[in-house]
């Protein structure tokens, strides 16, 4: 019996693909940069409950975790020479548990730095990404691709 | 002739009744869709296809659907977990009335809302739980409301204490603002603004983001946002349910 892919490495792999298909990517993927994607996607699905707990371990030793609904999920950052992680986030406890990854698109004009954090979940429906409302991000540990 | 005994057959059709039973109350679920009142948008909830509850205020980011969205899935754990009729109730919540399932909220009723059915928090809340009871449990009697705050003993605990814990804000009433914010690096510190989320109350404590990076030439990073409810670099006073969505920032000094 086929084991299904898992909606949260299909939709990084379909962004990764729509990046290298636009040819805007100011840096050369390849066979080993996909891995690492898919890698590092897959052990954060896995261990999210535990980067989750160090994550708020961690603020929580300078009173600045983030009590409540939070999540871990593999987020891509893109636009900042490309990164790949595990995001922690935090809000409207419906929306979190349907989040299944995080995105973030970073510029830099002169010395200004915009970022924009999109929070994705899988509509069941049409089964197209979409951004989960009421959901932002806490923290992040990513690694360059 | 052997004569089989009637009381296997009985049993067995007892069985089926049941488990009949049980399949029809499991497939009930909530759904939501949207719709208008008046040209204007709405969310309706239904059970099954029952209509329960019509939303027809926005709340924060959520539209009146996105809102009935909420709602259905709040009905749907609910009913998931066991949801019995006496845990359905309407009660008060900071700022307005709540829908209950035990202690899970359904939905909170505010001024807004209440205005635009021509009814009060109270009574809205009141109606809709009645709703939502009269097609889960046809027949069977609700809790009575809960008489008005003014009628109520002394020893009721104020807003403060009856306040859902942290984990439980109430997220159909949300707002988002800019904020600055400050980021402390290995490089260098950075000021900026940035745009937070979250329920309303929390929000409006919100006084500033601060960012702690650490950066790893060529290897990672590792950062965090911490919305704060004071403007201090030694202190960091968390305000809890509120997130980052978007920041932009510029370089003050370089280390």
């Amino acid at each position: 019996m086929s084991k299904r892919i898992p909606k949260v490495t299909l939709v990084l792999l379909v962004a990764l693909v729509c990046v290298m298909a636009a040819g805007s990517a100011l840096w050369a993927l390849d066979l080993g940069d996909i891995l690492k994607v898919g890698g590092v996607a897959f052990l954060v699905n896995q261990y999210g409950g535990k980067i989750d707990s160090f994550i708020t371990s961690a603020l929580g030793q300078r009173n600045a975790a983030a009590v409540g609904a939070t999540k871990v999920v593999p987020i891509l950052s893109l636009g900042g020479g490309g990164y790949i992680g595990a995001a922690q986030v935090v809000g409207n406890p419906d929306s979190v548990k349907k989040v299944k990854a995080v995105f973030q698109l970073e510029g830099r004009i002169g010395s200004f730095r915009p970022k924009i954090l999109v929070p994705t979940y899988v509509d069941k429906v049409q089964g197209t990404p979409e951004r989960a409302k009421g959901v932002g991000v806490s923290a992040v540990i990513e690694f360059r691709i | 002739m052997v004569r089989r005994s009637r009381v296997p057959l009985v049993m067995a059709v007892a069985l089926l009744a049941v488990l009949l039973a049980a399949a029809a109350f499991s497939a009930v679920t909530a759904t939501s869709r949207a719709s208008e009142r008046n040209g204007r948008p709405a969310g309706e909830v239904l059970i099954g296809d029952n209509l329960v509850m019509v939303l027809l205020t926005s709340a924060g980011i959520y539209s009146p659907s996105d809102r009935a969205g909420i709602v259905a899935e709040r009905l749907n754990d609910a009913m998931s977990a066991g949801l019995q009729a006496e845990q359905l109730s309407a009660r008060s919540l900071p700022g307005g009335e709540g829908v209950y399932a035990g202690e899970r909220l359904i939905v909170s009723v505010y001024g807004p809302e209440a205005n635009a059915h021509g009814s009060t928090p109270a009574a809205l809340a009141d109606s809709w739980r009645d709703s939502i009871g009269r097609v889960l449990f046809p027949g069977e009697a609700l809790p009575e409301p809960e008489p008005p705050a003014a009628e109520q003993p002394a020893e009721t605990p104020g807003p403060a204490e009856s306040a859902p814990p942290s984990g439980e804000l109430d997220w159909t009433g949300t707002a988002q603002k800019w904020v600055p914010i400050f980021s402390l690096e290995t490089e260098g510190a950075y000021l900026g603004a940035a745009q937070i989320a979250g329920p309303t109350a929390q929000v409006n404590k919100v006084k500033g983001v601060a960012e702690l990076r650490l950066n790893f030439q060529n290897i990672g990073r590792i950062y965090a946002y911490v919305p704060t409810a004071t403007i201090s670099i030694t202190k960091l006073d968390r305000v809890q349910g509120v997130s980052v969505w978007a920041t932009g920032d510029i370089r003050l000094a370089k280390f």
